[in-house]
């Protein structure tokens, strides 16, 4: 499944956030998107999976225009998870999880055995069998994100979208989100987050998609693009790239701004 | 916890849906055996006494006998209009308080009630002599009206409970007091008047429960096929986009749904207050808050508490009786409190 945006300009909060955006995601792919704060990577993810409507240009499913699709033919085929999540929702893990079925259920939500079979599937890939009995409200912050990313699974989407699935999560919460999202894309899920921690990125993704002011600063494999260079042009800031010993994987990390002129990565 | 997600899949798993414990099917039962002791006593109790077997009998009977005209033709259509305007207020309630996501949702709180008080009130100032089916007519204009304001007010998202309350209280007060001033520069029958403001059944007969039927069926259904969307947009309009539901058309929905559904009881019974805000909450002890369950557990909690409180009406001051509005607020009003205390 592919989806695609062409000359994409979308508005946000009154603001033009993004500006004539064309990319490619393909099928199977692994995407990491970053930049800092207002650099639009959030407005893009809103706009491709059609919670926002552009301004111009098109989102395309499959070849298809995704605003001209039935909104439950995209649901079966595209799961969005949004950053923050409504407060005071009173259900337990288990009714959510459910909740994800229903772009494939009738006008009731009457349970077929395939829906038995997404949920428990959902439950276990996103390991949240044993607070399924819990309601929302008494989770841990990690529990609770693993909560939203099984109602997202019970869709059993082909293309998943997360808006900074890591944030507020500790280390360890922050590396099972990112190895479940690993695991996703090995069966074949694409998979686009919204990321902050940039380490996440180059260690965990394929592919890395820089944005600044609106606009696709850098778009490649990380041991490509997270280098010092395109990155201190994204962020404003010196960046320092190591190298992890063990992958080869760039580290990317900020460096000291007193230091601009020696900051090497030798 | 986790062995109960490998129970096995079929017709089983709709009859006892999921989070619906033996208890709430029990309560459930409960319920519908209440109404129909409601119903039994009802035929029995008013300004003539009937032994049991007289008014069953009575159900069966043709008109011409005593026990089959109080039955057939004064007490089942009246009981039947009982039923229908709880009903529909406890659905009202329950859509109003799921679609805003505010234990205050109520069609009196939010003003649909004076809206469609206002309509029908203007409708009978107009020409007293108006048929049923007009009065309804023109409630069901109040309610779609109060439930057009509703949807400007609550357009985006989650409104904040504060507004959306402070809004049907102005708004309820304004439409409110222009009805009181129609209605008492009418001449009409006092008792009529006053039924209507303070809510009752007074003479509610046969041609009302079919003058509001076409409506209140339709948008009962209605609800129950809403009610999944309804699940979905509890979890907020992203979440709900994602999963295919418009988050803004199924609110429209939802609200116009319940203008009708008020509309249909204030054409019958007037301003009935607190049964929409009192149902939903003692629902979710049937059924949970899975609206799916609680949009028909509403509508049973309604009918049992219109039906109860027209039966203490017509009997408190028998021959005469107290408009039954009175009860249902007597009994919401504390209720209210209650939850302001120590709920909300």
């Amino acid at each position: 499944m592919r989806l695609s945006a062409e000359h994409l300009s979308l508005r946000y909060n009154g603001r033009d956030a993004v500006h004539d955006v064309s990319l490619d995601l393909e099928s199977g792919e692994l995407i990491a998107i970053v930049g800092p704060n207002g650099s639009g990577k959030t407005t893009l993810l809103r706009g491709l999976s059609r919670l926002l409507k552009p301004t111009t240009g098109h989102v395309l499913l499959d070849g298809e225009e995704i605003r001209s699709m039935a909104p439950r033919a995209v649901a079966q085929r595209l799961a969005v998870l949004p950053q923050e999540h409504p407060e005071g929702v009173d259900v337990t893990v288990r009714e959510l999880v459910w909740r994800g079925r229903a772009p494939h259920q009738g006008i009731l939500q009457r349970a077929t055995p395939a829906d038995h079979e997404a949920v428990a599937w959902a439950m276990e890939a996103a390991d949240v069998h044993d607070v399924a009995g819990r309601s929302l409200g008494s989770l841990s912050g990690g529990e609770r994100q693993r909560a939203w990313v099984a109602l997202a699974l019970a869709q059993q989407p082909r293309v998943l979208l997360l808006d900074e699935p890591t944030s507020f999560l500790d280390v360890q919460h922050q590396v099972e989100i990112m190895a479940l999202l690993s695991r996703l894309n090995d069966q074949g899920m694409t998979i686009v987050a919204v990321l902050h921690d940039l380490a996440l990125a180059g260690r965990f993704m394929q592919r890395v998609i820089g944005m600044r002011d609106g606009s696709v600063a850098f778009d490649g494999p990380p041991a490509e693009v997270l280098r010092p260079e395109p990155l201190e042009e994204v962020f404003g800031v010196p960046m320092i790239v190591l190298e992890d010993p063990e992958s080869g994987l760039p580290v990317p990390l900020p460096g000291y701004p007193d230091a601009a002129g020696g900051a090497s990565t030798s | 916890m986790a062995g109960a997600t490998a129970e096995t899949p079929g017709a089983m798993s709709f009859l006892v849906p999921r989070g619906q414990s033996r208890k709430h099917v029990a309560l459930a039962c409960a319920g519908v055996l209440a109404l129909a002791l409601i119903g039994l006593l009802t035929m029995m109790f008013g300004a003539v006494n009937l032994s049991a077997g007289e008014a069953l009998s009575g159900l069966a009977a043709s008109s011409d006998s005593l026990s089959g005209l109080v039955v057939g033709q004064i007490r089942l259509p009246r009981f039947l209009d009982a039923i229908l305007v709880g009903g529909a207020l406890g659905v009202a309630g329950a859509l109003l308080q799921g679609v805003t996501r505010n234990p205050l949702g109520d069609p009196t709180i939010f003003g649909l009630t004076a809206a469609a008080g206002l309509a029908t009130a203007t409708a009978i100032s107009i020409n007293p002599q108006i048929p049923q089916w007009g009065i309804t007519l023109a409630a069901m204009i109040g309610g779609l009206g109060g439930a057009g304001i509703l949807f400007v007010i609550a357009y985006r998202g989650a409104v904040s409970p504060v507004r959306l309350a402070l809004a049907g209280v102005a708004l309820s007060a304004l439409f409110g007091a222009i009805t009181v001033g129609l209605l008492a520069s009418v001449r009409t029958f006092i008792q009529t008047t006053l039924g209507f403001l303070a809510g009752g059944l007074y003479g509610a007969d046969w041609a009302d429960l079919y003058s509001i039927l076409p409506y209140a069926l339709p948008a009962l259904v209605a609800a129950v096929a809403l009610s999944g969307r309804l699940n979905v947009l509890s979890l907020g309009d992203d979440v709900a986009t994602g999963l295919g539901v418009l988050a803004d058309r199924t609110r429209l929905a939802i609200l116009v749904v319940a203008g009708v559904l008020t509309a249909s009881a204030v054409a019958v019974a007037g301003l009935v207050g607190f049964v929409g805000l009192l149902s939903p909450h003692v629902a979710r002890y049937i059924s949970g808050s899975d609206n799916r369950y609680l949009i028909p557990a509403s509508a049973l909690v309604g009918a049992i508490i219109v039906t109860a409180a027209d039966l203490v009406a017509k009997l408190v001051i028998t021959p005469s009786e107290i408009p039954m509005g009175i009860i249902t607020a007597a009994l919401g009003a504390p209720f209210l409190l209650y939850l302001v205390r120590f709920k909300v």
